[in-house]
This record gives structure tokens, sequence and C-alpha cells, in this order.
């Protein structure tokens, strides 16, 4: 439709009456329309149509005019609009919604799957509860340095009564030292927690060993275990001493002598050890103490030696010299030592505990000799 | 010529003023501000500014919205649908057209998603109101004319309220597209470019659409014409 000129046939103008009439074709359409129905009678009939048409529609009542002719509905219609509107400019109240109301809603869409659910929530939390109490009191035991349990100290009235359901000694994390367990059956179970410095801890372990009738003997070891950490202390040390001579299980007494040890040349121990070497009736305790007074003389000299070896048998007899001449302290137990150990190779009824007693006397004279 | 915006400062951000003195004087200046300027002020949050658009607009609004659907509760529903899409997307408008092309474009939208949802399930629609069969309380144009214009022929006056009929039936069988461009042009008087801009698309595209629904509605009225 670009020139008048091209716009001839009625096929071309047809589609454009209805624009034509409503006035919304463009200058040259225009131009070329009228130009058209100047010779066509066609057309001019079909424009008329069309205007007819238009005017016809454009006479028809609005649907607005009838339903709105009071302004009636327009009025409400703001009224209604500037409602909302404060609505929106008022800060919302959040309501708040039930807690886990979709959790709610789908337990109650779902009651198979929320019951087994539930079940498996439970058994989740069973056992990650479980280790979790495990782990504190794993983590008392560990990491704890000082009693937890200030309770009063034990009067020996409790220590009487008490028994003694276990004894755990667990390393202490970062700090080097050894933390106690101890489980009581007194009036009340008690539970003491606290390294060996613990005076309640360390009273019941020393209470424990020195009244070893009254204890399982399982228990007397396990105190003996703790107490050798500490064999330097005289309490401590008096504990074990006793238990290495009255203690009525053999095993007890060679732990009590092997965590005295340490402090093997002290003169209670050595007395200790002589009395177990001439009249402990267990050969195991007996060979114990040689080795226990050998290594006490050998820490009573700067020069220490090698032992013999117990299984040394065909080592010969030896006969002692002055303790004097022997290179070692001029101390009388020294003296003790060689006789016990003398008397022990001629009399005692265990083969072993003779040869071991021969290899120590051996032992001694050759370092006197040297 | 629009007032200085320190006429503004009278009212409160809801538009509302402390005293009735205040209050005329923001109505009046209100009143005088361009379109421009009162789109600026309603974009920074002035109540009184926005609504002072919708007074100025909203007639047309509702006009297009009844002729379109048909039916009040409808019509209702875009209006309030229409203006609150206006308030909350206010911030938005960034002058590339006019105010009025903005909100039209906006209230075609809401219409035509009405008509189409009409369409898609019509048994959960009320009837349209036709001509002739208004609501309680009105009365036809043409029953009201009757009184005043007693030597009218009466065989005409049948013709017209046939042709009438049929012409409301036929605008509910175009597209929701159609009719709106039909509504738009011979019932709002707007031009072609205008209801293209409106709608939010070209010319062309709305040249073709009148052109099919003025051949339906042609058809429609068949022998009649």
């Amino acid at each position: 439709m670009s020139a008048a000129g091209a716009m001839k046939t009625c096929a071309e103008i047809a589609p454009l009456l209805v624009f034509y009439a409503c006035d919304e074709v463009s200058a040259q359409e225009r131009v070329a329309i009228a130009a058209h129905m100047l010779s066509c009678e066609d057309c001019r009939e079909q424009l008329a149509e069309e205007r007819a048409f238009q005017e016809t529609v454009g006479a028809m009542p609005q649907a607005a005019d009838n339903m709105d002719s009071a302004s009636v509905l327009l009025a409400q219609c703001r009224s209604e609009l500037y409602e909302k509107l404060d609505d929106l400019a008022t800060p919302l109240v959040k309501e708040r919604a039930p807690a886990f109301l979709w959790l709610r809603r789908w337990m109650a869409l779902h009651p198979a799957w929320s019951g087994a659910l539930m079940v498996l929530f439970g058994l989740v939390v069973g056992v990650q509860a479980t280790q979790w109490f495990t782990g504190q009191n794993n983590a008392n035991a560990l990491d704890q340095a000082v009693n937890v349990r200030p309770a009063p100290r034990l009067t020996d009235e409790q220590l009487a009564k008490m028994a003694v359901a276990g004894v755990n000694l667990t390393p202490s994390v970062g700090t080097g030292t050894q933390n106690v367990r101890l489980q009581l059956s007194a009036e009340q179970p008690v539970v003491l927690t606290g390294n060996l410095d613990d005076m309640d801890v360390r009273q019941v372990l020393t209470y424990v060993v020195e009244n070893g009738e009254r204890f399982d003997s399982g228990v007397r070891l396990d105190c003996l275990d703790v107490l050798k950490l500490r064999a330097k202390d005289v309490r401590v040390r008096s504990a074990l001493l006793t238990a290495a001579r009255k203690d009525r299980n053999p095993a007890v007494r060679l732990k009590a002598l092997e965590s005295l040890r340490d402090s093997a040349s002290d003169r209670m121990v050595r007395e200790t050890l002589l009395e177990s070497l001439q009249q402990d009736s267990n050969p195991g305790v007996r060979v114990e103490a040689v080795n226990l007074l050998v290594r006490s003389l050998e820490t009573a000299k700067p020069d220490s030696a090698v032992l013999p070896m117990p299984g040394d048998l065909d080592a010969p007899e030896h006969t002692m010299t002055a303790p004097g001449a022997l290179g070692f302290p001029p101390d009388e137990s020294l003296a003790n030592v060689i006789r016990a150990l003398e008397d022990l190779q001629r009399k005692d009824p265990s083969r072993y505990v003779r040869l071991r007693s021969s290899a120590a006397l051996r032992e001694i004279n050759e370092r006197s000799e040297q | 010529m629009p007032l200085p915006s320190w006429a503004l400062a009278f009212a409160d951000d809801a538009g509302r003023t402390s005293n009735s003195e205040a209050t005329l004087a923001t109505v009046t200046s209100l009143a005088n501000l361009d379109e421009r300027t009162l789109v600026q002020e309603a974009q920074v949050g002035n109540r009184a500014a926005f609504e002072e658009l919708v007074r100025r607009y909203d007639r047309d609004v509702l006009r297009l919205a009844l002729n379109l659907m048909k039916r009040t509760e409808d019509a209702r529903d875009v209006y309030q649908e229409a203006f609150l899409k206006v308030y909350k997307n206010l911030h938005r408008f960034r002058f590339e057209c006019s105010f009025y092309t903005w909100l039209y474009r906006i209230v075609t939208n809401v219409c035509l998603d009405q008509l189409r949802r009409r369409q898609a399930r019509p048994e959960d629609q009320a009837p349209e109101l036709h001509a002739g069969q208004y609501e309680e309380g009105t009365t036809d144009f043409f029953e009201r004319q009757r009184e005043h214009r007693p030597a009218l022929d009466p065989e005409k006056h049948l013709v017209g309220q046939e042709i009438r009929a049929r012409l409301a039936t036929a605008m509910t069988r175009l597209s929701p597209r159609e009719r709106i461009v039909f509504e738009m042009k011979h019932y709002q008087g707007l031009k072609l470019r205008a209801i293209g801009a409106a709608l939010g698309t070209s010319e062309e595209t709305v040249k073709n659409s009148l052109f099919r629904a003025t051949r339906k509605l042609r058809n429609e009225l068949g022998e009649l014409r």
C-alpha cells in the first residue's frame, strides 16, 4: 500500500475499509481509498455498511453505563482499594505458625512412614545418648586432673565398711599424669576420681593393700599397680612393705616387691627383702627378693653391673668374704644379705632359688674383686 | 504549572496531615500536580500522591473492566488487582512511556488473565449480563428513552434490540485479545498505536485483532444489517 496508484483493485481496498471508517489509515492509504471510491460503487456500499456497523456498535449501550450509572461501584472500589493500601502500609504482624506444622501435616498424611521414622529416630537418639554418656564419663576419667567429687575424707569407719568394686588407671590426656577411678561400695556407692596425689584416692589404695584379707586379690593387684607409681612416698612404701610381708597371695607379695624395685636401697625395704628371702613360702617371691637385693647393692655402688642370668646352673658355689672387702659400702645389711643368700644357696628347697642365690653371690664376689 | 515538591511536605507518609488546613492544602496542591510529579511523589512513598493518581484514572479503568468483563464482581476484582499491582510495582516504573499507558497495560493484562480463566473454566462463571438484561435497579438505555420518544417505530425498535442482543452474544465469542482491542478502540476511543502500547504489542498486531473482531461481529449480524 505504498502508493495511491498501486491500490486500484477492490480486493486491495476492501480490507482497509474497516480502518478507513474509524480513521486508522495512513495519509497515503486515505488518498488511495478516496480515489477508488469515486469510481467504485460496490466499495462505496461496503464503506457505507462498515460505517453503519460502527455507528450501531457505537450506539450500543455499554455495560459500564448501566452497571455504574450512579458511580456507586466506583466509590466502593476506591474505598476497598484504600483499605487494602492501609493494610499494606501497616506492618504485618506475622502469624506464628504452630511449631513443626509442616512435619505434623506430613505425619498426618503418612502414618506408616511416620511410625517407621519415629522408631528410627528413637534408635538413633538412644545410641547417641548412650555414647554421649559414656564419652562424658571417659572424658572425666581422661581429662579431669582433680577429683570431681570433692567428698569429705573417708573415715576409718567408712574404710572398714567399704568394698572396692573396681580400680581403673588411665593416662590423663596432655598432662602426663595418671588418673584413678575407684568404684567403692560403702553405705552407698561412691566413685572416687582423681590423680595419685589425691589424698582420698591414696588413702583408699593404701588401705586396700594393707588390709588385704578384706579385699579380692585382683583388687589388691590393681591397687599395687597404681601405688607403685608413688613408691617413694613414705606412706605408700609402708603399705607396699606390709603387703610384701603379710599378704596371703604370693602374686600380690611378688607385685609388692616389684613395686619396691626403685626403692630397694632403702633400709626398710632391704630388711623386708631379707625377710621375704628367708621366710616367704613362695620361691618366685624369694627369687624376686634376691634380684631386688642384688639390685639394691648395685644402686648403692657407683658402678653398675649386669646381673648373672638365673639359668646359669653350672656356676660354682662361692664362699663369701667379709663385707668390707667387697667394694660395697660397709653396710651391716650387706652382710645380712650375703648371709641370707648363702643360707638360700644351701638350704632352699627350690633348686631355682638355690641357683639364683648362687649366681647372686658370684656376682657380688666378682664385684668385690674388681 | 506543577507546584514545587515542598508543597507535599504538609502530608505525612500516609498522605494524611495533622490538621484540616494542611489537608486542604495538600489536596489542592496534589490536584494541580502533573502526572510525572505525582508518580515521582508516589514512588517515594507519598500515599496521597498515589491516591490522586487513582482518582485521575480509576473511572476509565473501571469502565474498561466493566465493559470487558460484563460482570460487576469481575470488574471490581480487576480494579483492585490492577491498582494494587500498580502500587506494588510503581518503583519499577521508569517513565519509558506515559503512566496512563503503563496503567492500561496492567489493567488489560489483568483483564486478559481473567477472560482466559473464564474461557478455560466456563462452568465456574456466572453468565454475563447482556444488553437488555442488566442488573436489578438499572434499566436499559433504550427503555429509558421510550417514554420520551413515543413516536418511535416499533419495528425498528425490535430490530435494534435484536441487533444489540446478537452483538452482545457475538462479543462473547471473540478471543480475549480481540475483545479488548475492540473495546478499547470503539468504547475507550484509543488509537491503535496506543492500544498496541497498552497491550505491549505492535500496531500491526492490534490491526489484525481489530479486523478479525469486526469480521466476526458483522458475520454474526448477518441479514439484520
